[in-house]
C-alpha cells in the first residue's frame, strides 16, 4: 500500500499500469513528462516513482538525476530498453531497480515492495556501528561521516546495513541481491552500481576504497 | 601437407642466395690469391736460386773445388735446399738422398740440355718448388724451395673465406627475416584490424598514410568496414525499434489483462473464459517476444566473468520450485566457469523448464569436466527425445510430434533454440541423449580453456 508516481509518456501504458497497480492496492498518480513528474513529486512526494527512460523533453536519466538531487524516494526504471549501457546509466543516475517492458504486474509489485522496505527493526536495540570515521545508525536510518550526516537512498542504506551486519566477511553479489533487493535470481549490475554509488558517498577516495572493498570474484565486504 | 610459411620460404631463399654468392666470391678470391701468391713465390725462388747459382759457380771456379763445402757456404735457411748434379753425380749439403730424389726427371733432362726450368713437386706431403739452373756443361744447380709456409697461408685463407661465406649466409637469412617482417607488418596490421572488427570493435580502421604501398588495400578495407558498420548500425537500430514497438503495446496488454483477470469472478462464464484466454495468450506472447528479441541478439559476444555454475543452478532450481540438492558437482572440481552469467542463467532456466514441460521435471543437474571440456547435464524422467528429433529439437519453433506437446500453451518453441545459440556464442555445443535409466539428458559442453 503506497502512493506511487508513474512517469510515462505512452498514455495507454500509463493508464493500464495505473489501473493494474491500483488493483494491487496502491494509490497512483500519473505524469506524462519528466517536468510534470518532477513538479508533482515536489508538491506531494510519493513513496515510490516508476519512470520510463524515453521521455519527450527531459529524458528519464535526467529526470532520475533531478529527483535524486533532493529526494531519497525509491525509483524503479521501467523501460523497453534492455541494453547494458542503458541499465547501468540509469542505475548510476540514481535508480534503485530496473525492469524491462513488458513486466508482469505481480513482478512489479514485488519490486515495489522490496525497494520500499525499511531496514527490519532488530529484536533488541542495535547500537550504532562505527567504522573509523564512518558511523551507521540502523534504527535512526542515518549514516554519518566524520559526524556529518550523509544522504543515502533507502536501497543504499539497506545495502550498507547488510554489509555492516557482516562486517569483515565477504557477501557475494547474489547474496546481496537476495537480501537487499529480494531477487532469487537477479542482475548483478544492480549491486555493482550501488556499491559504486555508496563509495562516492562514504569513501574519501572512491577509486581506492578503504571500507567498502571488492573481493575479486567473490563479492564485497565492509572493513573497519 | 601445408607449405612452409612465407617467412620461412623467404628466409631460406635469402640464405641460399647469400650462401651461393658468398661461396662463389670466396672460391674466386681464393683461387686468384693462390695464383698470385704462387707466381710471386716462384719469381722470388727463381731470383734467389740464380743468386745462389752465381755463388756456387764462383765456388766451382777454383781447382778441385769441394762441392759439398761450396753448397754449405750458401746461406739458405731452412726453406731451401741446394743440390748440385755434376757429371751424373748428385751433391748435397748433407748425405740425405731426399733432396736429390725430389728433382723430377723431366726437369733434369731439360736442365741437362742447358735450359733452366721451374717445376712444382710434392715432397714429404708438402709442396715444393724445384728451380734448375744449368751452370756449365753437365753441371746443373738445383734448389728445392719448400712451399709449406705458403700452404699454411692458403689454409688460413680458406678457413677465413669459409667462415665469411657462412656468416654471409646467416646474415642473408637475417636479412630475409627482416625483409619479411617489413613486408608482413602491414599485412599484420590488416589482420589485427580485421580481428578487432571480428571482436566487435567497429571503429577499427587502417591508416593509409603509414604504408603507402598498401594505401589502396587500406582504403578499400576501410570502405568495407564503413559499410559493414553502417549496416550493423542500421540492423541494430531496427532491432531496437522493433524491440520498443513490440514491448510497449505488450506492456499495456499485460497490465490491462491483469486488471481483467482480477475481475474474472464478477464476469459471466463466457466472458471469464475469454478473459482467461486473453491473459494466458498475453503472457505467452510476452515470453515469445522476450525470447525472440533475445534470439535476435544472441550472436553478440558473451560478457564473460567467473560464475559459480553450481550456485547458479541451485538458484534456478529453487526459483522453479525444485529442491536445490538435485544439483551435483562431479568430482572434486571447481564449478566456476568463465561465462556470461545472464545468458547461462537463461540456458539453465530453459533446460530446467523444458524438463518440467516435457519430461515431468528435472531430476538431476550435474556439473563437471572431462577430457578438455566442462559440461552441465540436465536429466529428466520423461519419455525422452526420439532419435530423429534430436537435432531438430534445437531449431526455432520446433514442436514435438505428439499432440500433447503441441497443445501445451506455455512453451514458445524458442527455449532450446536460445540454449543452443547462447552456448554456441560461448564456443560450446549442446546435445540431447537418452538418460541411462530412462528419460532425456541434455548436455551442454564448453571447451575447458575458454578465455
Amino acid at each position: 500500500m503506497a502512493a506511487l508516481l508513474v512517469i510515462e509518456d505512452d498514455d495507454r501504458i500509463r493508464l493500464s499500469l495505473a489501473l493494474a497497480l491500483e488493483d494491487e492496492g496502491h494509490a497512483v498518480r500519473e505524469a506524462s513528462t519528466a517536468e510534470d513528474g518532477l513538479i508533482a513529486q515536489r508538491k506531494d512526494p510519493a513513496d515510490a516513482v516508476l519512470v520510463d527512460l524515453m521521455l519527450p523533453g527531459v529524458d528519464g536519466f535526467e529526470c532520475i538525476r533531478e529527483l535524486r538531487r533532493t529526494d531519497d524516494v525509491p525509483i524503479i526504471v521501467i523501460s523497453a530498453r534492455s541494453d547494458t549501457h542503458d541499465i547501468v546509466a540509469a542505475l548510476e543516475a540514481g535508480a534503485d531497480d530496473y525492469v524491462v517492458k513488458p513486466v508482469a504486474v505481480k513482478e512489479l509489485s514485488a519490486r515495489l515492495r522490496a525497494v520500499n522496505r525499511r531496514v527490519r527493526p532488530a529484536a533488541s536495540p542495535v547500537p550504532a556501528l562505527v567504522f573509523g570515521e564512518l558511523e551507521i545508525r540502523p534504527e535512526a536510518g542515518e549514516v554519518r561521516l566524520h559526524g556529518e550526516p550523509v544522504a543515502v537512498t533507502r536501497t543504499e542504506f539497506r545495502l550498507l546495513c547488510e554489509l555492516a551486519e557482516h562486517a569483515g566477511r565477504v557477501l557475494s553479489r547474489q547474496q546481496l541481491l537476495e537480501r537487499v533487493w529480494e531477487y532469487s535470481i537477479g542482475d548483478e549490475r544492480l549491486v555493482d552500481v550501488h556499491v559504486g554509488r555508496l563509495r562516492q558517498k562514504i569513501e574519501e577516495n572512491p577509486a581506492a576504497p578503504r571500507h567498502l572493498v571488492t573481493m575479486r570474484g567473490l563479492g564485497y565486504k565492509l572493513l573497519r | 601437407m601445408r607449405s612452409p610459411s612465407l617467412r620461412v620460404r623467404l628466409m631460406a631463399g635469402f640464405a641460399a642466395g647469400a650462401l651461393l654468392l658468398s661461396t662463389s666470391i670466396a672460391l674466386l678470391s681464393y683461387e686468384l690469391t693462390r695464383r698470385s701468391l704462387l707466381a710471386e713465390r716462384e719469381r722470388t725462388a727463381v731470383r734467389v736460386t740464380y743468386f745462389d747459382a752465381t755463388v756456387v759457380q764462383a765456388g766451382l771456379a777454383t781447382d778441385q773445388p769441394d762441392i759439398v763445402e761450396v753448397l754449405r757456404s750458401l746461406d739458405t735457411g731452412a726453406i731451401r735446399r741446394p743440390v748440385l748434379r755434376r757429371d751424373g753425380t748428385w751433391y748435397a749439403r748433407t748425405a740425405d738422398a731426399g733432396g736429390t730424389s725430389v728433382v723430377p726427371a723431366s726437369l733434369r733432362q731439360l736442365a741437362e740440355q742447358g735450359r733452366p726450368g721451374v717445376q712444382r713437386v710434392r715432397t714429404d706431403g708438402h709442396s715444393a718448388l724445384v728451380v734448375a739452373v744449368p751452370l756449365a756443361r753437365s753441371t746443373v744447380f738445383y734448389e728445392v724451395h719448400s712451399l709449406q709456409e705458403l700452404e699454411n697461408t692458403f689454409q688460413v685463407l680458406a678457413l677465413v673465406l669459409t667462415l665469411v661465406a657462412g656468416a654471409t649466409a646467416v646474415a642473408g637469412a637475417g636479412g630475409g627475416w627482416h625483409a619479411t617482417r617489413c613486408v608482413l607488418r602491414p599485412l599484420a596490421s590488416v589482420a589485427a584490424a580485421a580481428q578487432e572488427i571480428t571482436n566487435g570493435d567497429l571503429t577499427a580502421r587502417l591508416d593509409p598514410a603509414t604504408e603507402p604501398e598498401l594505401a589502396r588495400l587500406a582504403a578499400s578495407f576501410n570502405q568495407m568496414v564503413d559499410q559493414l558498420a553502417r549496416r550493423i548500425e542500421r540492423d541494430r537500430r531496427f532491432a531496437a525499434d522493433v524491440s520498443h514497438e513490440l514491448r510497449s503495446p505488450l506492456q499495456t496488454l499485460a497490465a490491462a489483462a491483469s486488471v481483467l483477470a482480477k475481475r474474472r469472478a464478477d464476469l459471466d462464464a463466457r466472458s471469464a473464459t475469454a478473459v482467461a484466454l486473453v491473459t494466458d495468450e498475453v503472457s505467452r506472447f510476452q515470453t515469445l517476444v522476450t525470447d525472440l528479441l533475445e534470439l535476435a541478439r544472441s550472436d553478440q559476444p558473451p560478457e564473460r566473468a567467473p560464475v559459480d555454475l553450481a550456485e547458479l543452478a541451485r538458484q534456478v532450481c529453487r526459483s522453479r520450485g525444485l529442491p536445490a540438492d538435485i544439483v551435483r558437482v562431479d568430482g572434486a572440481h571447481d564449478a566456476t566457469w568463465q561465462v556470461d552469467r545472464r545468458r547461462f542463467e537463461q540456458v539453465l532456466v530453459n533446460l530446467v523448464d523444458n524438463a518440467g514441460r516435457h519430461g515431468g521435471g528435472a531430476v538431476a543437474v550435474r556439473i563437471g569436466h572431462a577430457a578438455g571440456v566442462r559440461y552441465v547435464e540436465v536429466d529428466d524422467e520423461g519419455p525422452g527425445v526420439r532419435a530423429e528429433d534430436r537435432e531438430a529439437i534445437f531449431y526455432r519453433f520446433f514442436r514435438g510430434r505428439s499432440a500433447n506437446a503441441r497443445g501445451d500453451g506455455e512453451g514458445t518453441g524458442l527455449g532450446l533454440a536460445l540454449v543452443s545459440e547462447h552456448v554456441a556464442a560461448h564456443g560450446g555445443s549442446v546435445l540431447v541423449t537418452d538418460r541411462p535409466s530412462g528419460g532425456a539428458r541434455f548436455r551442454v559442453e564448453l571447451p575447458e580453456n575458454t578465455p
